[in-house]
């Protein structure tokens, strides 16, 4: 049973003892090396993206002046150029390259959108603004003809440049809030997340903005949903546990999946999720875990490989009663889901994490993070989390 | 840079801002992170306080002061401006914040630039206000004081007429 101190406050044991297992390891949890077999993507300040972009067109001007047959070449981001690296346990790209033509028929619709986000991307980064994706298709309609053209050329002129998107100024609408014992700087705005009130800071996705000024929290909770969300900043949960709570409704896109990556880079602190005791919550701590597949390339910036999955567990269900009339049968799809997962090399690693899927696919139950409410409002906040927290019960 | 780390007594910790990453912040910045860390943070840090504040000077010494410094007695008119439109705000809600350009302004309001003088001038205001404050704060109370004693009866009423006439010119 997990020690509690007076007046119901758990002491969190577990979690403080990582945070200072963190502290003494310091750097070295913080910095990866890359498999020599995998390509490496810098995050650029708008100088040396200049730079770079600079020395691409340079590139193609001499193509085009000493063959007439330009051409680019940037690394594929095709699922056999995907690669595991198991010791980081991050989703990289690897090496292969593919070259795209400027005079062939099948890529010079390619060709010239991704010359006109070429374009964009300079104009953004000479008035240092900013741009979402669907402003970028808006910007040429006739050109994109659709968004998800315009969203693969803006990819593929990041993994040209060997950038991250947020280098290029794209960025993706604001999505994911943050709240908790954290003070941040906004160009020339100090911000407190304590002081937003329960709706808490929508994380930006000008992230080049914003710099991490004072934390004491001791640890991170990663929420996938409002609901569950809402119920932590009701309850002030960092007032009583001081931790820094973030959510990005659903699968993190990329502003909070980088700015998560900022802080567990900067303030060195256990980072946890909590989502639905389902395939897609699984998927969902996965993508913070070790990247997306769309997204390898930025892995390394966007993935936080120390998440640890607090909850909500298979094994938790009947660990703490929840009655059978709030579990939910699994479809055919959540079990076609909780086998891929399975057959993931990063869950096979992992037996803890292999153990609880397997149980889910035996009882054939999946449960929402709002199951136990089944036992009062309050229980979440109160008992699960900081029980948890304070024995270790976490994958 | 790395952040700084400072030891709570309740095992906890607090993080800072490496000084060395303020070196590309707005000029003001600084001065405001100093001050809002020290009254809106500091009291929490436990034992911790006294290890933050000698770090808060050290970013005082080492970054705020020689950033404005900087500026201040420099020819870019355009930044100066920039730099004391933000201090004349920040004078006006916390007048300890900027103290230390006090000893500029004299020069300040020598230049041949209107919008500076302006500023300039309004920073003075509210030093000369912020030392009314204070000056009326204490009259008033020993003012208070006075007013005890004279209903005890321990001193007389010309005396307390007189320190009362005192008290309301310095109001008016």
């Amino acid at each position: 049973m997990a020690k509690k101190q007076n007046n119901n406050v758990y002491d969190l044991r577990a979690a403080k003892n990582l945070y200072l297992e963190y502290l003494e390891k310091g750097k070295e949890i913080r910095n990866i090396d890359f498999p020599p077999d995998t390509v490496k993507i810098d995050d650029l300040n708008r100088k040396e993206m200049h730079d770079r972009l600079y020395k691409l067109i340079d590139k193609v001007l001499e193509k085009i002046y000493s063959t007439g047959r330009p051409s680019i070449e940037l690394p594929s981001r095709s699922s056999s150029n995907i690669i595991w690296d198991e010791e980081n346990d991050l989703l990289l790209l690897g090496k292969q390259i593919m070259e795209k033509q400027f005079h062939t028929l099948t890529s010079v619709a390619d060709i010239t959108r991704l010359m006109r986000v070429l374009e964009v991307v300079n104009e953004l980064l000479n008035e240092d603004i900013h741009a979402t994706k669907r402003e970028i298709f808006y910007t040429d309609v006739n050109l994109f003809q659709e968004q998800k053209n315009s969203d693969k050329s803006i990819e593929d002129v990041a993994t040209m440049l060997y950038t991250t998107r947020n280098s290029t100024h794209i960025v993706a609408a604001p999505k994911g809030t943050c709240v908790g014992r954290l003070r941040i700087r906004d160009r020339s705005d100090i911000i407190d997340l304590e002081g937003l009130g329960s709706g808490g800071w929508t994380i930006s996705p000008m992230l080049d903005n914003i710099e991490i000024i004072e934390s004491d929290a001791e640890f991170i909770l990663v929420i996938e949903k409002d609901a569950a969300m809402m119920r932590l900043a009701e309850a002030r949960f960092w007032r009583k546990y001081p931790c820094i709570l973030l959510t990005a409704q659903g699968v993190g896109n990329v502003a909070v999946r980088m700015f998560l990556k900022r802080l567990s880079k900067e303030l060195n602190l256990p980072i946890f999720s909590l989502v639905d005791s389902d395939p897609y919550g699984h998927y969902i701590h996965s993508v913070y875990l070790r990247g997306s597949k769309r997204l390898s390339y930025e892995s390394p910036f966007l993935a936080t490989p120390n998440i640890k999955l607090l909850g909500v567990l298979t094994r938790d269900l009947d660990k703490y009663n929840i009655p059978q009339e709030v579990r939910i049968k699994m479809n055919k799809q959540d079990e076609k889901r909780t086998k891929d997962l399975l057959n993931e090399d990063f869950v096979k690693k992992n037996k803890a994490w292999e153990a609880d899927l397997k149980l889910a696919l035996k009882m054939k139950i999946k449960a929402e993070i709002q199951a136990f409410a089944s036992h009062g409002f309050k229980f979440l906040t109160d008992k699960y989390l900081p029980e948890k927290l304070t024995t270790g019960d976490w994958i | 840079m790395d952040i700084r780390i400072f030891k709570k007594k309740d095992g906890g910790f607090v993080q800072l801002i490496d000084k060395e990453d303020m070196a590309e912040w707005p000029i003001e910045l600084p001065l405001l992170f100093i001050e809002y860390i020290r009254t809106k943070q500091l009291g929490s840090y436990g034992n911790a306080k006294k290890e933050v504040e000698k770090y808060l000077d050290e970013i005082m010494t080492d970054v705020a002061i020689p950033r404005l410094v900087s500026v201040l007695e420099g020819d870019d008119n355009e930044t100066i401006i920039m730099a004391l439109t933000r201090i004349e705000e920040i004078s006006r809600k916390d007048i300890e914040m900027a103290k230390p350009i006090r000893k500029y302004l004299n020069n300040l309001l020598k230049k041949n630039n209107k919008q500076i003088v302006k500023l300039a001038q309004a920073i003075s205001k509210n030093f000369t206000n912020a030392e009314r404050k204070k000056e009326l704060a204490q009259k008033r109370k020993s003012m208070r004081e006075k007013e005890k004693l004279f209903l005890e009866g321990k001193i007389s009423g010309e005396e307390y007429a007189k320190a009362r006439k005192e008290y309301l010119t310095l109001k008016e």
